[in-house]
């Protein structure tokens, strides 16, 4: 099962739900619900956010995700933590969305690469992590942000876009490494500006 | 190894060090009315289920292949045919059957049992008993006034 639970534990998805809470939820009292959106709405909006880079897209999955969550909790077993159910619940209502965006694109790491556009390299807006990282290519995005920060194996990776580890692994370490290289670039170009 | 293959490269964007942003406030409500619509929505769906089943129901039972609604009007009639007949059978002292004078009854009573075969309409069924009293009442009536000699042309087709 892909819950990425390694990442952050005391944050986000790996945030504990107590259990009265969630008895109340599955008993259908909205107030838990809200309880709950409190707890983990931050967390599913911002790795939407971070994958899709679209705000209202972002808020399109925190309500699909938690509509799904409503309806869907009594099929929760409570084997796993609550926030990796939701967890999985957001990775994968996020990665269907990238998915269908590029269903008539490439999946080859390569490609899809290569389809990222040159940088025009702009010091000031260029050398933060956001704006890196909404260059790439979503689906590249969407790797990095599920391997690096959410904390996704190889493995569920793969399972999650129905590719091979070797694939996930490949995007990821190319993904990083145009990374580095244009903030590297953005760097010295910041360098030689206060020169 | 795969990881030999792909090594990760140096780290120079730290991605744990990503913004955090905060949803709109707007969102929550947002969700909590989207879930109402669900739930009102589903709600009326299973009403409208009900109501299709009830008219399902309603038109198998009311359709001419079904039979005859058990209205109370036909089975007056049905009734008032049994003790018309128990009269007449009193009166003529002869058994319903084979009896000449019956003619008219025993066609009427083929047209009944025809029409319940082919799954008539309560109408056309109503209709068929209401004929069958009449005749039992003419015959009652004829023989009470003339006695058995005038029914056998009473009870001509």
């Amino acid at each position: 099962m892909a819950d990425g639970q390694t990442a952050r534990v005391n944050s986000g998805f790996g945030q504990t739900l107590d259990a009265m809470t969630l008895e109340r939820a599955r008993r259908g009292d909205m107030s838990a619900f809200a309880t709950i959106y409190e707890l983990y709405g931050s967390a599913c909006y911002n790795l939407a956010l971070r994958v899709l880079g679209e705000p209202a897209a972002a808020e399109d999955i925190v309500q699909e995700v938690f509509l799904k969550m409503i309806g869907n909790l009594r099929s929760f077993r409570g084997d796993a933590p609550f926030g990796a159910w939701l967890k999985r619940l957001s990775a994968n209502a996020t990665i269907d969305v990238v998915r269908a965006r590029t269903r008539f694109g490439v999946d080859d790491a390569d490609t899809l690469l290569d389809s990222m556009p040159t940088l025009a390299m702009d010091a000031q807006t260029r050398t933060d992590a956001w704006s890196l990282l909404m260059d790439l290519p979503a689906r590249a995005r969407a790797v990095v942000i599920m391997h690096d920060v959410e904390g996704y194996t190889h493995k569920e990776l793969a399972d999650l876009f129905g590719q091979s580890e070797s694939w996930s692994k490949s995007v990821l370490a190319r993904a990083l490494k145009r990374l580095s290289e244009v903030a590297q670039r953005g760097a010295a170009m910041e360098v030689s500006h206060r020169g | 190894m795969v990881d030999d293959i792909f090594p990760t490269p140096p780290r120079s964007v730290d991605l744990r060090r990503l913004p955090e942003f905060a949803p709109s406030a707007a969102l929550w409500p947002r969700i909590e009315t989207a879930h109402r619509a669900r739930v009102h929505a589903r709600h009326w769906y299973s009403v409208g289920l009900v109501a299709a089943a009830a008219a399902v129901v309603a038109a198998i039972a009311l359709s001419p292949g079904s039979g005859p609604p058990p209205h109370a009007d036909m089975i007056a009639r049905q009734r008032e045919s049994q003790a018309l007949e128990h009269q007449w059978h009193q009166l003529a002292q002869m058994p319903a059957s084979g009896a000449a004078v019956t003619t008219r009854l025993r066609t009427i009573d083929v047209a009944l049992q025809s029409a319940y075969d082919h799954g008539a309409a309560a109408n056309e069924l109503a209709s068929l008993w209401q004929q069958r009293n009449e005749a039992l009442r003419d015959l009652i009536e004829q023989w009470r006034e003339t006695g058995s000699h005038n029914v056998r042309l009473l009870t001509r087709i």
